[in-house]
């Protein structure tokens, strides 16, 4: 479990999306994005649903782990297609059925829902072929210009790492108290009401306390390595675009106009 | 009291992390429990306290099967106490009053004086009771963790695990604790099961011991046999001995005869190395 | 090379924590310095590399100062701190950014940083962990990562603050072991336990009781000297010595004292 937090759901097939700068990915990605929500005609939908599938492909993720990112979402899709398709004007499929069933509201609920499928699934390719610690330096990357405006750029991707980093301690130190409040006679799952809330703080109040000394520990560890104020910090990971960068960049514009065409 | 493990196994993750175990833990011995990190040791004693809910084989109180709940998943068991790693990051409570009287307060149908028994469990731990109304926060670390100890120890356990108690403690911290711990222990007649990786420690305060290797119980005896007759299997487990016992195995080997001390603890050691020491008759030219 | 000045620190006036305190130590020495729970040791471990500043007093590093501003981040460049609990100074997700982490705060180039790191690595044997990750690693393990993490920065005093008392004996064997070799190739080292039996190969120890120094003096005196013996534990070593009626020993291997001085007589 430790190791889902820390790669997140990266799974490593080498492909030539996994090796391109995290930076292309991401602006190729949010512009694709943005195009999604310029589709009009149905032939944009195929061509986009090609596009999708076609990076699914290229990136060679196994389809099952892809379609997986779509569990959590089941129910807001359903939700949807329902919402359109009984609240749509039109005219009902079947009159004197007590519920009003329109085509426009089927067809507004398909597209609708196809949308944001795509949409999820074209955020999983980004997250299934990218490191969290490389979207952060990526995202750092683009934030740069915004540190000459005085924000604090390297400390806000100092913190996303040590968030990477430390929740997994988090959990397990949770773990850990739980584990001596049961050993101390206290099983909350046999508590109800107010002595529940009395348990949850005599789990709280330890973990804040050892978070916040562990916060102490690494401000000082951090300190300790000269760290200063994080600016004109060398980088071990120089981000660099490639040809290959260059190439699906270009591909990306080519693709967003095509959208827009159609 | 009496509690028997009969061929337990522990599963976790898909990996057995205690296999086929058997041992009988008597009434007021110190068992003192050792191994290298990952051998089984802190499985055994989530065992024994009723923290892991499920696993093969037979666990026995007094011959008895322990209560289970209507899952079938093992209960805590109320009677033995469990002192974690670094007990003191638990406090929750705002006055070491309140601390020490949780136990009391959540323990259906309690009648005794809680007061009393609060200012006993201090006296006895070697804390002085005008610090009942100190926030917890306040203490030095040795008092902190001398206060969680005594937290657990106002239940009066049976039992009485210890996982590490001393890790971190300056030396004359660490010898006050164990030698409080012992007292308890004796005046009251209760088991201590004492985790421990300082071997000196083991040598000096447990009536049997127990070795934990790769998720097995290796051998459970007296401190006395292991140390002087059975070393063998400390070797086998990858353990050192301790330092006294280092030195007679030494002393043994330049004499070219063997040493038997009345114990593996170092006043015994030290007494007889002396004597041996002295006939030899060497002189310290200063 | 380090020097303390009549130093004094308190979080509260009530409660001074360090007082007065002036010792030096020269460039090579290994110190170790002693003292139970809450007698200051941490607290000046601290004051060594301007993590915390005098109240009153100075600490000097050569000819920098720890009140002066400037002199902060050259003063962190030579003074690396190990602290005691290996799993809240392991900064970032893999061993290999954890070392770079402080090269990149010196801005070195990017070239000359894997050279650095994999020799950092050699020296604490862990070369073979450098994509591993903190929870794949035993407390002995992370320690030596955090030694190699300074250690790739280039330091010339390496402070120990109680960096060995959550390891298990044989995980705080290879830390020691660790530290002579360091020692020996010439890094200047504090070390600071409350293991007495660490403490006997060093060239100098210092007892601090109550935030001041109540011993400044080698290992054997220390133990020799009569007025202490109630703020101590004796390690096995001299425990053993005392009992033969021996001198106190200057090494740590009593085992190699005890075969000597058995086969001259």
């Amino acid at each position: 479990m430790m190791d889902k937090i820390i790669l997140g759901q990266y799974a490593d097939t080498g492909s030539v999306i996994h090796r391109l700068d995290p930076r292309t990915k991401l602006l190729s990605i949010l512009a694709i994005m943005i195009s999604f929500l310029l589709l009009k005609t149905f032939a944009g939908y195929i061509a986009t649903t090609v596009l999708v599938a076609g990076l699914i492909l290229t990136a060679k993720l196994p389809v099952v782990m892809v379609f997986r990112g779509l569990k959590p979402i089941l129910f807001i899709l359903s939700f949807t297609f329902l919402y359109h398709v009984l609240l749509t004007d039109g005219t009902p499929l079947w009159p004197g059925f007590f519920l009003k069933v329109t085509l426009e509201g089927i067809k507004n609920g398909s597209f609708i829902v196809w949308r944001m499928i795509l949409l999820i699934l074209l955020a999983s390719v980004l997250t299934l072929t990218t490191k969290p610690l490389d979207l952060a330096k990526g995202l750092e990357k683009l934030l740069k210009p915004l540190s000459r405006l005085g924000v604090p750029v390297e400390a806000f991707a100092l913190m996303i790492v040590l968030a990477i980093r430390f929740i997994p301690t988090i959990i397990q130190e949770l773990d850990r108290i739980m584990l001596a409040r049961k050993a101390r006679g206290y099983d909350t799952t046999y508590t109800k009401g107010y002595k529940k809330i009395v348990a949850y703080t005599s789990i709280l109040i330890p973990l804040f306390v050892t978070t916040i000394q562990r916060a102490e520990q690494l401000t000082l560890a951090i300190d300790a390595r000269a760290y200063g104020d994080g600016r004109g910090r060398t980088s071990y990971k120089e981000l660099n675009f490639a040809q290959v960068d260059y190439v699906a960049g270009g591909l990306t514009l080519a693709f967003v106009s095509l959208i827009l065409y159609l | 009291m009496v509690y028997a493990l009969k061929d337990v196994s522990v599963s976790m993750n898909g990996r057995e992390v205690l296999q086929s175990l058997s041992c009988t833990l008597q009434e007021g011995k110190w068992i003192s429990v050792i191994g290298h990190n990952g051998a089984g040791k802190s499985t055994f004693a989530k065992l024994i306290k009723g923290l892991i809910p499920s696993f093969s084989g037979e666990y026995t109180y007094n011959q008895q099967p322990l209560p289970r709940d209507s899952k079938g998943n093992m209960r805590v068991v109320p009677q033995i106490g469990y002192v974690f790693q670094n007990p003191e990051q638990q406090i929750f409570e705002t006055t070491v009053y309140k601390e020490l009287a949780f136990a009391q307060k959540i323990k259906k149908g309690h009648t005794g004086d809680t007061k009393a028994e609060i200012e006993s469990v201090m006296h006895q731990m070697g804390l002085s009771s005008d610090l009942l109304d100190a926030s917890p926060y306040q203490l030095s670390g040795g008092q902190k963790r001398r206060v969680a100890i005594a937290s657990v120890l106002i239940a009066d356990p049976e039992l009485l695990i210890l996982d590490e108690p001393t890790a971190g403690l300056d030396p004359l911290s660490r010898i006050a604790l164990l030698e409080e711990i012992r007292a308890w222990q004796r005046t009251k007649n209760r088991t201590v099961i004492f985790i421990s990786h300082q071997m000196e420690d083991v040598a000096e305060y447990s009536d049997e011991v127990m070795i934990f290797n790769r998720g097995r119980l290796l051998v459970q005896m007296s401190a006395n046999d292991l140390f002087l007759q059975h070393t063998a299997f400390m070797e086998q487990a990858g353990l050192p001995l301790p330092e006294p016992v280092q030195l007679l195995k030494l002393i043994e080997e330049l004499s070219g005869r063997i040493i038997e001390p009345v114990s593996c603890r170092e006043e015994d050691i030290m007494q007889q190395v002396r004597s041996v020491w002295q006939a030899r008759g060497i002189q310290h030219d200063g | 090379m380090l020097v303390f000045d009549q130093v004094n620190y308190h979080y509260r006036r009530e409660h001074p924590i360090i007082q007065d305190v002036s010792f030096e130590v020269q460039e090579g020495e290994f110190v170790a310095i002693v003292g139970g729970n809450g007698s200051g040791k941490s607290t000046l471990a601290k004051l060594i590399n301007g993590l915390l500043l005098p109240r009153k007093g100075q600490v000097r590093l050569n000819q920098l100062n720890t009140l002066q501003h400037v002199d902060l981040k050259k003063i962190r460049e030579q003074v690396g701190l190990v602290f005691q609990n290996p799993e809240d100074q392991f900064i970032t997700t893999t061993v290999l950014d954890e070392v770079v982490f402080g090269l990149e705060n010196l801005r070195i180039p990017r070239e000359e940083m894997m050279p650095r790191v994999e020799g950092a690595l050699q020296a604490v044997r862990m070369e073979d962990y450098l994509d591993a990750m903190p929870h794949q690693l035993s407390g002995g393990e992370k320690q030596r990562v955090a030694i190699a993490a300074i250690l790739a920065m280039r330091p010339s005093i390496l402070v120990f603050d109680e960096a060995t008392s959550m390891l298990d004996p044989q995980e705080r064997k290879d830390i020691l072991e660790v530290m002579r070799t360091l020692h020996q190739s010439g890094l200047t080292i504090i070390h600071i336990t409350h293991h007495m039996d660490e403490i006997l190969s060093a060239d100098r120890v210092l007892l601090l009781s109550n935030g001041s120094i109540r011993f400044d003096g080698t290992p054997s005196a220390l133990f020799n000297s009569v007025s202490l013996t109630d703020q101590l534990v004796p390690p096995f070593a001299v425990r053993l010595h005392q009992t033969l009626g021996l001198d106190v020993p200057l090494g740590s291997d009593w085992k190699e004292t005890i075969t000597n001085l058995w086969s001259m007589h």
